[in-house]
């Protein structure tokens, strides 16, 4: 910049910069206080010139004190808050208008001598803006009115305090001023520049204009002064006239992180046009911040992930599950858990408990259902109730469940379906018959809409209904059932039909792809009765120890969870060592593992010697509920198939064909299931 | 023994407190209420993101009841209000550090005094190095802040360690 060529003095524009608790405090206001109410109100914004980068001003949640104290090295700026009520209003204001109006206040503040009470008004600033307080959503749009006023031209080089003459006198009269004075303020220099004094902005004498330097805290890092200026030359040539024409000193304070004001800066300016402010209605107003893009606009910032609770929740879930995988297992698929959707059949212990380890995985879907109320001895091993659901008397499970899952994890999205899962061989009489249609549908809905399904019922008989549907609609299937002190959790064998390698043979092992694997009923030769009819009580009720089912549901979730690990998901193979060659445990340390380890077929355990054996079965082919016949059946018949084996098991044993079994003598066939004693039972 | 009493922590944040106010800087002390561990150090500052925005950070030097030490919290947040998310602080402070290592070293933690998701430096080393500064240092919250704030840009004055109070 030459000295001798008049320039026009050029400002930095102010930078509005928001702290999140200013949001969160005008949520809170908003909430409590405000409601319906847009009325305006008054903030307080403050900037620093220390150290000051960019030209920021800053606005956190002390803005809506009554009395504003701006931090440490910063000065506050007076400001208002337009908060209107609906996006539309606040797209519909009169944006020229707002600003005109806030500008003729700036005008009075300075007309009327308030300013050389309180200087700060100079650093006038409004905000309009919307807060959509459900998606966490503020838009908003800052503005720092100035009246548009002739131009003010550069006389002469921008100077540092540091190298005029005398400069460390400035330096000294400057500290004996209060900090809170340093906003606007005048350094008053004498005949010969060497006695300084600096005065407050209302002991202004313009005949004296020679002997000052119009001083003000510059939050500017640039050689041009920060936008404030302005207001503060309007303010100073409308005080004092017969400064039109002449040339007036300002001193932009600048200090250093070490404190020092060498970088401050010094313009000589002058404004040859007279411009009378006390015509507002003559003047134009500027000052609306442009946004990000360098539009004039308004901008809109998401505070979901600090504000939401449920988004903070979830964020946090997901680190967690994240830890995991940065730590130990780094191809974890978090994505597709996250997506399978679940469907739980019984919403009692097993229920309860497989739905808490599948939140805890981090599965977003989940549904339970169930036809039971929450009865009293319910709640200390069904971890979703609690007792006053049992007091309450009518309190569903598939529905209390899903709603306290949600309580646990607000982003779980879940549902329960109070309903009967209609059973082999139990008749249904007529006047059940339009219910029982009505439940049907929706369970085979619920299955069509879901990807794993999980048997988690208290008899036999109602698996059979899941089992066919989940072979029929390609669904993975993950059963589990409980004996006192055993506990069996199977995947089902898969129908779903997709090109791919077989398993790997190995020596010793036995080799069943995924969808060679059998189902629950696979290895039995009765189609489901009724299996509580001849039973006593304690039979029909929960008669396990209370760790099986927790073990039980524990091993469900953690075989879908290793199953979507695998890239065949369901369609795995299994591999068991087979016994009688010796080497079973030798061979068992060859089964290939997916991501988390093996995945087995089933696991079944006990608690009186606290093991688990993983043996792998074939599928039957005249499986009462997976077999071809029967899923044929389905196809064709639909709920008139259904109808028919509701009302006698013996269609089921005549379609497969397993009648014809049972007149065989039953030692060619060598089931295995006795050996545990499962009972079926899990809860009551 | 790099262990640190939450009484020494205290007194030694006090201390450091004073020597930064008479170096002229904004370190304040936030007293949420007399029980352990609910003071604690606070600090913002200004710093320019990769794209060139500001981005203000503020940091807590927090007491640790389980690791007996001090620790790091921080979190910025952009000129819209915006909080920068893992992620984010990670592209910030350590772009050059792999996600698997990142974890380790600079994660996000509940706050102990303000029970919301906070960024953290991982606490579990500390001691040790601590340990190493013992007989130098009368003044372990100071050495802490010295040697953690650097890898996430808090830059300690010299004058610090040259303070009269604290030698």
């Amino acid at each position: 910049m030459s000295a001798d060529k008049e320039m026009i003095l050029q400002f930095a524009p102010w930078e509005s910069f928001v702290s999140p608790t200013f949001w969160h405090k005008l949520a809170e206001l908003k909430l409590d206080h405000d409601r319906l109410s847009d009325s305006k109100r008054s903030i307080a914004g403050h900037y620093t010139n220390r150290n000051a980068s960019g030209c920021l001003m800053e606005v956190d949640y002390t803005a809506y004190n009554r009395t504003a104290q701006p931090p440490k090295f910063s000065h506050s700026a007076s400001g208002t808050i337009y908060n209107k009520n609906t996006i539309e209003e606040f797209k519909a204001l009169d944006k020229l208008q707002l600003l005109a109006d806030e500008g003729k206040e700036l005008l009075a503040n300075m007309s009327s001598g308030e300013v050389l009470r309180d200087p700060s008004l100079l650093t006038r600033f409004f905000v309009l803006s919307f807060a959509d307080l459900k998606c966490h959503s503020y838009y908003y749009w800052f503005a720092f009115p100035c009246p548009l006023t002739p131009t003010l031209k550069l006389q002469g080089a921008v100077q540092r305090l540091r190298d005029l003459p005398y400069s460390q006198n400035y330096i000294e009269a400057l500290k004996l001023l209060p900090a809170e004075s340093q906003n606007f303020f005048i350094l008053y220099a004498n005949e010969e520049h060497k006695v300084f004094e600096a005065r407050s902005l209302s002991c202004l004498n313009e005949k004296d204009v020679e002997h000052y330097y119009f001083a003000f805290a510059d939050p500017s890092e640039y050689d041009h002064p920060a936008w404030l200026m302005r207001n503060y030359v309007a303010f100073l040539l409308q005080q004092c006239p017969s400064f039109v024409g002449k040339s007036v000193k300002f001193l932009g304070l600048r200090y250093n992180q070490q404190m020092q004001m060498d970088d401050s800066r010094v313009w000589q300016v002058i404004q040859t046009e007279a411009c009378d402010l006390s015509q507002p209605g003559e003047l134009k107003f500027v000052g609306w911040e442009l946004n990000k893009n360098g539009k004039m606009g308004p901008r809109m910032v998401c505070m979901r992930d600090s504000m939401d609770p449920a988004k903070l929740a979830e964020n946090s879930v997901n680190l967690n599950l994240k830890l995991m995988k940065w730590r130990l297992v780094p191809d974890l698929n978090l994505e597709v858990i996250s997506q399978t959707k679940c469907l739980l059949f019984g919403a009692g212990t097993l229920g309860c408990a497989v739905a808490r380890n599948l939140l805890s995985w981090g599965f977003k879907h989940i549904t339970l259902l169930d036809n039971g109320k929450v009865g009293f001895s319910n709640p200390v091993r069904q971890n979703l109730y609690t007792h006053a659901d049992a007091v309450a008397g009518n309190r569903m499970k598939a529905t209390t469940a899903a709603q306290r899952l949600r309580e646990i994890n607000p982003s779980a999205v879940t549902a329960g379906h109070v309903l009967e899962i209609p059973m082999p061989g139990h008749t249904i009489g007529e006047s059940l018959l339009a219910q029982t249609e009505d439940h049907l549908q929706v369970i085979q809905q619920q299955v069509q809409d879901h990807d794993a399904i999980f048997l988690l019922t208290d008899s036999r008989e109602s698996r059979w209904l899941p089992t066919l549907l989940g072979a029929a609609n390609q669904k993975i299937v993950i059963n589990a059932a409980l004996g006192f002190d055993s506990y069996l959790v199977m995947r089902h064998g898969s129908t779903r039909e997709e090109a791919g390698d077989g398993g790997q043979q190995i020596d010793g092992l036995k080799c069943i792809n995924g969808d060679q694997l059998g189902c629950y009923f696979c290895n039995d030769v009765t189609a489901p009765g009724n299996s509580l009819k001849d039973r006593t009580l304690d039979q029909q009720c929960t008669v396990t120890r209370p760790g099986v089912s927790n073990i039980a549901a524990s091993y469900a979730v953690e075989l879908l969870v290793a199953l979507l690990q695998h890239p065949r998901k369901e369609l795995a193979p299994a591999y068991y060592a087979q016994s009688g060659r010796g080497k079973s445990e030798e061979a068992a340390g060859k089964v290939p593992e997916g991501l988390l380890g093996i995945l087995p077929h089933s696991i079944r355990g006990m608690l009186c010697n606290y093991e688990n054996i993983v043996p792998a079965t074939q599928k039957f082919a005249q499986c009462i509920a997976c077999s071809a016949p029967v899923l044929n059946a389905y196809k064709k018949e639909g709920n008139a198939f259904l109808l028919k084996t509701f009302e006698t098991a013996k269609y089921l044993e005549d379609l497969t064909g397993i009648s014809e079994f049972k007149r065989l003598n039953s030692e060619i066939i060598d089931f295995d299931d006795d050996e545990f004693d499962m009972s079926e039972e899990d809860e009551d | 023994m790099g262990d640190l009493s939450w009484k020494d922590f205290l007194s030694q944040a006090k201390q450091f407190l004073e020597i930064s106010q008479q170096l002229g800087e904004s370190w304040m002390l936030v007293e949420k209420d007399s029980d352990e561990p609910n003071t604690f150090l606070k600090f913002s500052q200004k710093i320019k993101d990769n794209s060139g925005e500001f981005v203000n950070v503020e940091y807590h030097v927090v007491y640790s009841i389980s690791y007996q030490v001090p620790m790091m919290f921080f979190q910025a947040h952009r000129s819209d209000g915006s909080l920068l998310d893992l992620e984010a602080t990670w592209k910030l402070f350590m772009p050059e550090t792999k996600a698997n290592d990142l974890y380790q070293i600079l994660t996000q933690m509940d706050h102990p005094v303000l029970f919301r998701p906070f960024m953290a430096l991982h606490p579990c080393r500390t001691a040790e190095v601590l340990k190493q500064f013992e007989q130098p240092s009368s003044n372990q919250v100071l050495t802490f802040i010295s040697l953690y704030g650097p890898h996430i840009k808090l830059n300690l004055q010299n004058a610090y360690g040259l303070s009269k109070d604290y030698t």
